[in-house]
């Protein structure tokens, strides 16, 4: 992996309104991401990741700070940057009367390579299994999504920046956009997403940003990040919990927060499930849940020494 | 900048021309009607004497001599109505020339592209300037064939001429809304001030005819109203000073357009 910046973001801050009604949607940010990288930018709705993602879209401006793109302005040289980049919007809206074929036409003419993008694009649409004859208002939202994608990819972009690309996606199509994902890096392309969705991060980016509130907390490697990765375990006995169970849960190492509930256990794990298994074995399970943790519960544990504890 | 929106715009819009030409093509047509029967004309001529010159000027006339005469009446009615319905179409194509797209999130995925912010609100400018000039000539012909077709006695070529001489008002209603579009983000408050903007014009060009030698002198100068010269046409004492003023009012508009919009957030 060659380790060039494609991306430089140098104490970039965006502040709206004034005096008291001021609001600081992203303060002071400092990150690069590599060319060949898949770069995945977490936080929790409203840290401030469509905010920076539209400001390196040139879309809004920074209340200060700079940032490059390719070694370019993200402000100055903007036409020269968007020729190299496809960009997925979080909230995406097309033309609801046109259909897919005539928008994705219509946005390779601007392209300026019309043949050559299109047949990309019917390429990928076969790929996604999506329907361009269809009216954009005609199709669902998962199908939309997987427009967007089309539109952002098909003229095979040195840098991908998506916001947000597999929400709506059935689970299929998002094993097709992780694979899709894994064939750009293998290609030396880079990509940008953002995402509040940890499991998707995990399966295909490089890095991990973590925001909060507007600041950067943390920029680790997924392994790093996946350390400090705990579950919530729910256990449903048939008949009752079995005597002294909670108290034994709760001196294991990997197991902490143990809470009851009629004949349900709930407990905050990590690690190996082994030990849980054992011990659990003394009543009837009826059902085991194990639910991932939010993207705000990895963050306060990644910074509270949990993985301490896991170590 | 290579004329692919302008081509897009034209495109997709290709019906609201038609709609509206014909729209005001039908409206030619039946003015010009009322302009075949004489009988009809005086009668009229009759009852606007009556008028007080305010409200003579929001027919559409000064002169009531003129509105006796074919073209004088075909002039002086269809232009002044005209120019009202003329006036929402361009509020509505200058809304769509940013404040639309912008609302509706696609603008995201415009300038996403690889356009710049001046070139994209040219192209879209020059789209609708160019739609409206469609209009605008449809309508004329509808209205000068229609002439032809009923034998009116008048000459065409005044009648083509005071019809594309609402053209540079439109623009102005058009530029204007774009500009109060990039200026205030909320297509709301865009539309309200639009509209604002054309219903004052209309009124100070009414109460301006009223009060000749006053302060409504200067009220009726600053109605683009006051600019369309059907009338002038007729009598021959066009100026094209009229409609240079008009355009230079256009481009300031514009240019100012232009400055706004690439200097401010997208979609905030």
């Amino acid at each position: 992996m060659a380790s060039a910046a494609v991306i430089e973001m140098k104490g970039l801050s965006k502040e709206y309104g004034s005096g008291s009604s001021k609001t600081v949607a992203l303060d002071n940010l400092n990150l690069n991401v590599n060319r060949g990288e898949i770069f995945g930018y977490l936080g929790p709705n409203g840290a401030g990741k469509t905010t920076t993602i539209r400001m390196l879209l040139d879309l809004i401006r920074p209340s200060a700070g700079s940032a490059t793109i390719f070694g370019m302005d993200i402000r100055n040289d903007s036409v020269e940057i968007h020729r190299r980049i496809g960009f997925l919007p979080g909230e995406l809206s097309l033309w609801d009367g046109r259909t897919g074929n005539q928008i994705i036409t219509y946005v390779a003419s601007i392209r300026g390579d019309t043949k050559g993008i299109v047949k990309h694009a019917d390429e990928l649409a076969e790929r996604l299994d999506l329907d361009t004859t269809k009216r954009v208002r005609d199709l669902s939202s998962g199908n939309k999504r997987k427009l967007g994608l089309v539109i952002a990819m098909m003229h095979s972009p040195e840098l991908l920046i998506l916001d947000e690309p597999t929400g709506g996606l059935d689970p299929l199509v998002q094993q097709t956009f992780h694979e899709m994902m894994g064939e750009y890096r293998a290609k030396g392309r880079t990509v940008f997403l953002s995402s509040h969705v940890l499991s998707e991060v995990q399966a295909i980016c490089d890095r991990v940003g973590i925001l909060r509130d507007g600041e950067l907390k943390a920029v680790e490697s997924v392994e790093k990040i996946t350390n400090v990765e705990f579950n919530w375990v729910d256990v449903t006995f048939r008949d009752a919990i079995p005597e002294g169970l909670p108290q034994q849960l709760d001196s294991m190492p990997s197991i902490t927060d143990v809470s009851t509930n009629g004949t349900r256990v709930r407990m905050r794990m990590i690690g190996d499930f082994d030990p849980l298994l054992r011990a659990i074995s003394g009543g009837y399970v009826e059902m085991l849940q194990v639910e991932e943790p939010s993207l705000e519960e990895i963050f306060l544990a990644f910074y509270s020494g949990d993985e301490e504890k896991r170590q | 900048m290579n004329g692919i929106i302008v081509a897009n715009t034209l495109r997709t819009s290709w019906k609201q021309i038609l709609y509206w030409g014909l729209g005001l093509g039908a409206l030619g047509l039946y003015i010009d009607f009322i302009a075949a029967s004489p009988d009809i004309i005086s009668g009229y001529a009759e009852l606007f004497e009556s008028f007080p010159p305010a409200l003579l000027q929001a027919f559409g006339a000064s002169d009531v001599a003129l509105l006796t005469r074919s073209e004088g009446w075909i002039v002086s009615v269809f232009v002044s109505e005209a120019a009202i319905f003329l006036s929402v179409f361009a509020v509505m194509a200058g809304l769509n020339i940013t404040a639309n797209d912008e609302r509706s999130g696609v603008m995201d995925v415009i300038l996403s592209l690889p356009i710049s912010r001046s070139a994209y609100v040219v192209e879209r400018w020059i789209g609708y300037a160019l739609n409206g000039l469609a209009i605008v000539v449809l309508c004329a012909l509808i209205t000068v064939l229609g002439m032809v077709a009923m034998n009116i006695d008048a000459p065409l070529d005044v009648i083509f001429k005071s019809i594309l001489d609402l053209y540079p008002s439109m623009l102005l209603v058009m530029t204007v809304t774009c500009l109060l579009g990039t200026v205030l983000r909320r297509r709301a408050m865009a539309i309200g001030f639009s509209v604002a903007f054309v219903i004052v014009s209309y009124i100070f060009n009414a109460l301006g005819a009223a009060a000749s030698g006053t302060i409504a002198d200067l009220m009726e100068d600053l109605s683009y109203f006051s600019y369309l010269n059907g009338e002038a046409f007729v009598l021959g004492t066009y100026d094209p000073a009229d409609s240079i003023i008009v355009l230079v009012a256009v481009l300031i508009g514009f240019a100012l357009s232009l400055k706004m919009f690439a200097s401010r957030d997208i979609g905030i």
